[in-house]
């Protein structure tokens, strides 16, 4: 039996965790799913976003084997998982977005039932005490709180020790202090050898925890890359500092870059190219403006993101 | 223990931590039959082929607690696992929903042995338990109505979209069946038509109860049963299939 601290076999691991190429789903006739490609590498963080219906749920779920694709190929962990899902089941975890336990099932019993129908590879209660539940053990699942029920879920989808784990909307409807708690656990999970695919629609969460995120917009893919990558497709910074004089701004229009000069009689406000504020940032030192409120703001991921949404139609 | 027998170890589990479900099962047959088998006493009676209204009762209870679970514990169970995500969980886990259905399946139907014992148990200090005529018969008849009504339970809790409309399309098929099967009046008081609609019913009263008492071969309830159960198996592969599309 592997202990829950045990880290997973990754030297066994191919180095791609997940191929995905011309990916098609239809349901009844409409395209759910179009022409999707994309790869997660073995040990990463790959995140999932896009709007409502965009297909993400569908793609995870066709990755885990419980749906059928119309085209396209893909390959998790080596294997098909239309036609390989027993031998995949195994390798993989999974938190769905919407599913849960028998209200009077207790931690404990949920934890012992499915360490055994995993075929006990796991201690269930020292994983139970890894994954904060250890009071827990004795509480129906119908007395949970939302956190606790996502810890009790994240600790299902690790039970048979997998390889490969895919969570849809873990963090969805809980506090602050519970969505923290479960990123740190998310983490561990990768720290002990997981491979994690996340969906999720808090682009917070994924600039924390993605290494990639790939963005899905009707049924495609729009753009795939690290956070910072994408956030730096959006291509426009603001630089904000205080100046009285709106004349000490003459000439920084000049600047390859810049895109928009304003002033408000206080403050200035510079739109410009990211690759630009180091520039504007030397000529107002030329000009012996040390402004010491000097403030480079830069879009979020969420702003990248609904960028690129509202501009990427296929 | 295989993941049919540890699923199955905790539905039961929890259906023994739910009194709703154990009172209809296990207390409501029992209660009936002793107040049924009291107000028609131990004469002889032209309405029941001139057997003893009490032991007619007796024999005709240990049907019940198969109706009652069959027909409304299971349905409502299975509804709800799918309504709420339950299924899917599973089925994510590798579990796929014919052996979670196969686990509350063999639950009800060991339920439903318990529920005929508890039958029995009241019934042997107050009545006394009738002679069996047929053992073999009996215990057949017994066994192909649990079958036929579990099948129809699931078939019932696959269909049904929700919880709530699996107990009331439930309850709207355990009256009828209780009450026209053999739980309620004899048929030899019922009306040409009753007695006609009662013949057709998946009855598991008549099943045990005719054998039992001698009254009747099991024969003609099986033909009824496997005609139900052929049925019922039809849906439940139908809308497995429309599942899988």
């Amino acid at each position: 039996m592997r202990t829950p601290a045990e880290p997973a076999s990754i030297g066994a691991m191919t180095r791609t965790a997940i191929e995905v190429r011309g990916l098609d789903k239809s349901y009844s006739g409409r395209p759910v799913v179009r022409d999707l490609s994309f790869t997660v590498e073995a040990g990463e963080i790959f995140g999932l976003a896009g709007r409502n219906g965009a297909g993400k749920t569908t793609t995870v779920e066709i990755l885990q084997g419980l749906r059928g694709r119309d085209g396209g190929r893909v390959e998790v962990l080596g294997l098909d998982p239309a036609r390989e899902r027993s031998r995949l089941r195994p390798l993989v975890g999974a938190q769905l977005q919407t599913s849960a336990l028998p209200d009077r099932l207790r931690v404990g019993e949920a934890l012992r039932l499915f360490a055994r129908l995993a075929g006990d590879t796991v201690d269930w209660l020292r994983l139970a005490e890894r994954w904060g539940l250890g009071a827990l053990l004795r509480e129906p699942y119908g007395t949970l709180s939302g956190g606790q029920r996502q810890r009790l879920f994240l600790a299902l989808a690790l039970v048979n020790d997998p390889r490969l784990v895919f969570l849809d909307e873990l963090t969805q409807g809980l506090d602050p202090v519970a969505r923290r708690e479960t990123w740190q656990l998310i983490e561990q999970a990768r720290d002990h050898g997981a491979t994690v695919v996340l969906v999720t629609h808090d682009m917070d969460e994924a600039e924390r925890l993605c290494d990639r995120i790939a963005v899905i917009h009707e049924g495609g893919l729009l753009t795939c890359g690290r956070p910072v990558e994408l956030i730096g497709a959006t291509g426009t910074v603001r630089v904000r500092f205080s100046t009285p004089s709106a004349a000490a701004l003459e000439g920084l229009e000049r600047i390859t870059g810049v895109a928009e000069i304003a002033h408000d009689g206080a403050v200035a406000d510079i739109a410009a190219d990211p690759h630009a504020v180091v520039h504007v940032a030397a000529e107002l030192a030329r000009r012996d403006l040390a402004a010491t409120d000097f403030t480079v703001i830069r879009p979020s991921l969420e702003d990248a993101v609904v960028s690129l949404l509202n501009g990427g139609r296929r | 223990m295989t993941r049919l027998a540890a699923l199955a170890a905790t539905e039961m589990r929890l259906l023994m931590r739910d009194w709703t479900v154990l009172a209809f099962a296990f207390v409501f047959p029992a209660f009936d039959m002793v107040i049924l088998a009291g107000v028609f006493g131990n004469q002889p009676d032209d309405g029941y082929g001139m057997q003893r209204p009490d032991e007619y009762y007796v024999a005709a209870s240990i049907g019940v607690p198969v109706i009652a679970l069959a027909l409304v514990g299971l349905p409502v169970a299975l509804a709800s696992y799918r309504e709420r995500g339950v299924l899917r969980r599973f089925e994510a886990f590798g579990i796929s929903t014919v052996k979670v259905v196969a686990a509350q399946a063999l639950v009800t139907c060991g339920l439903v042995v318990l529920g005929a014992a508890v039958v029995l148990a009241v019934a042997a200090p107050t009545y006394g338990i009738p002679h069996v005529v047929h053992p073999w018969q009996t215990a057949l008849g017994f066994a192909a109505g649990t079958v036929t009504l579990v099948l129809l339970g699931v078939a019932l809790g696959l269909a049904a979209p929700t919880a709530r409309a699996a107990q009331a399309a439930g309850l709207l098929a355990f009256f009828p069946l209780f009450l026209l099967g053999g739980g309620g009046p004899p048929k030899g008081v019922m009306t040409g038509t009753m007695r006609t609609i009662a013949d057709a019913l998946p009855s598991t009263v008549p099943a045990i109860s005719d054998p039992w008492l001698g009254v009747a071969t099991v024969d003609s309830s099986l033909a009824v049963l496997a005609a139900w159960a052929a049925a019922a198996l039809a849906v439940t592969g139908w809308l497995a299939r429309r599942k899988a599309a």
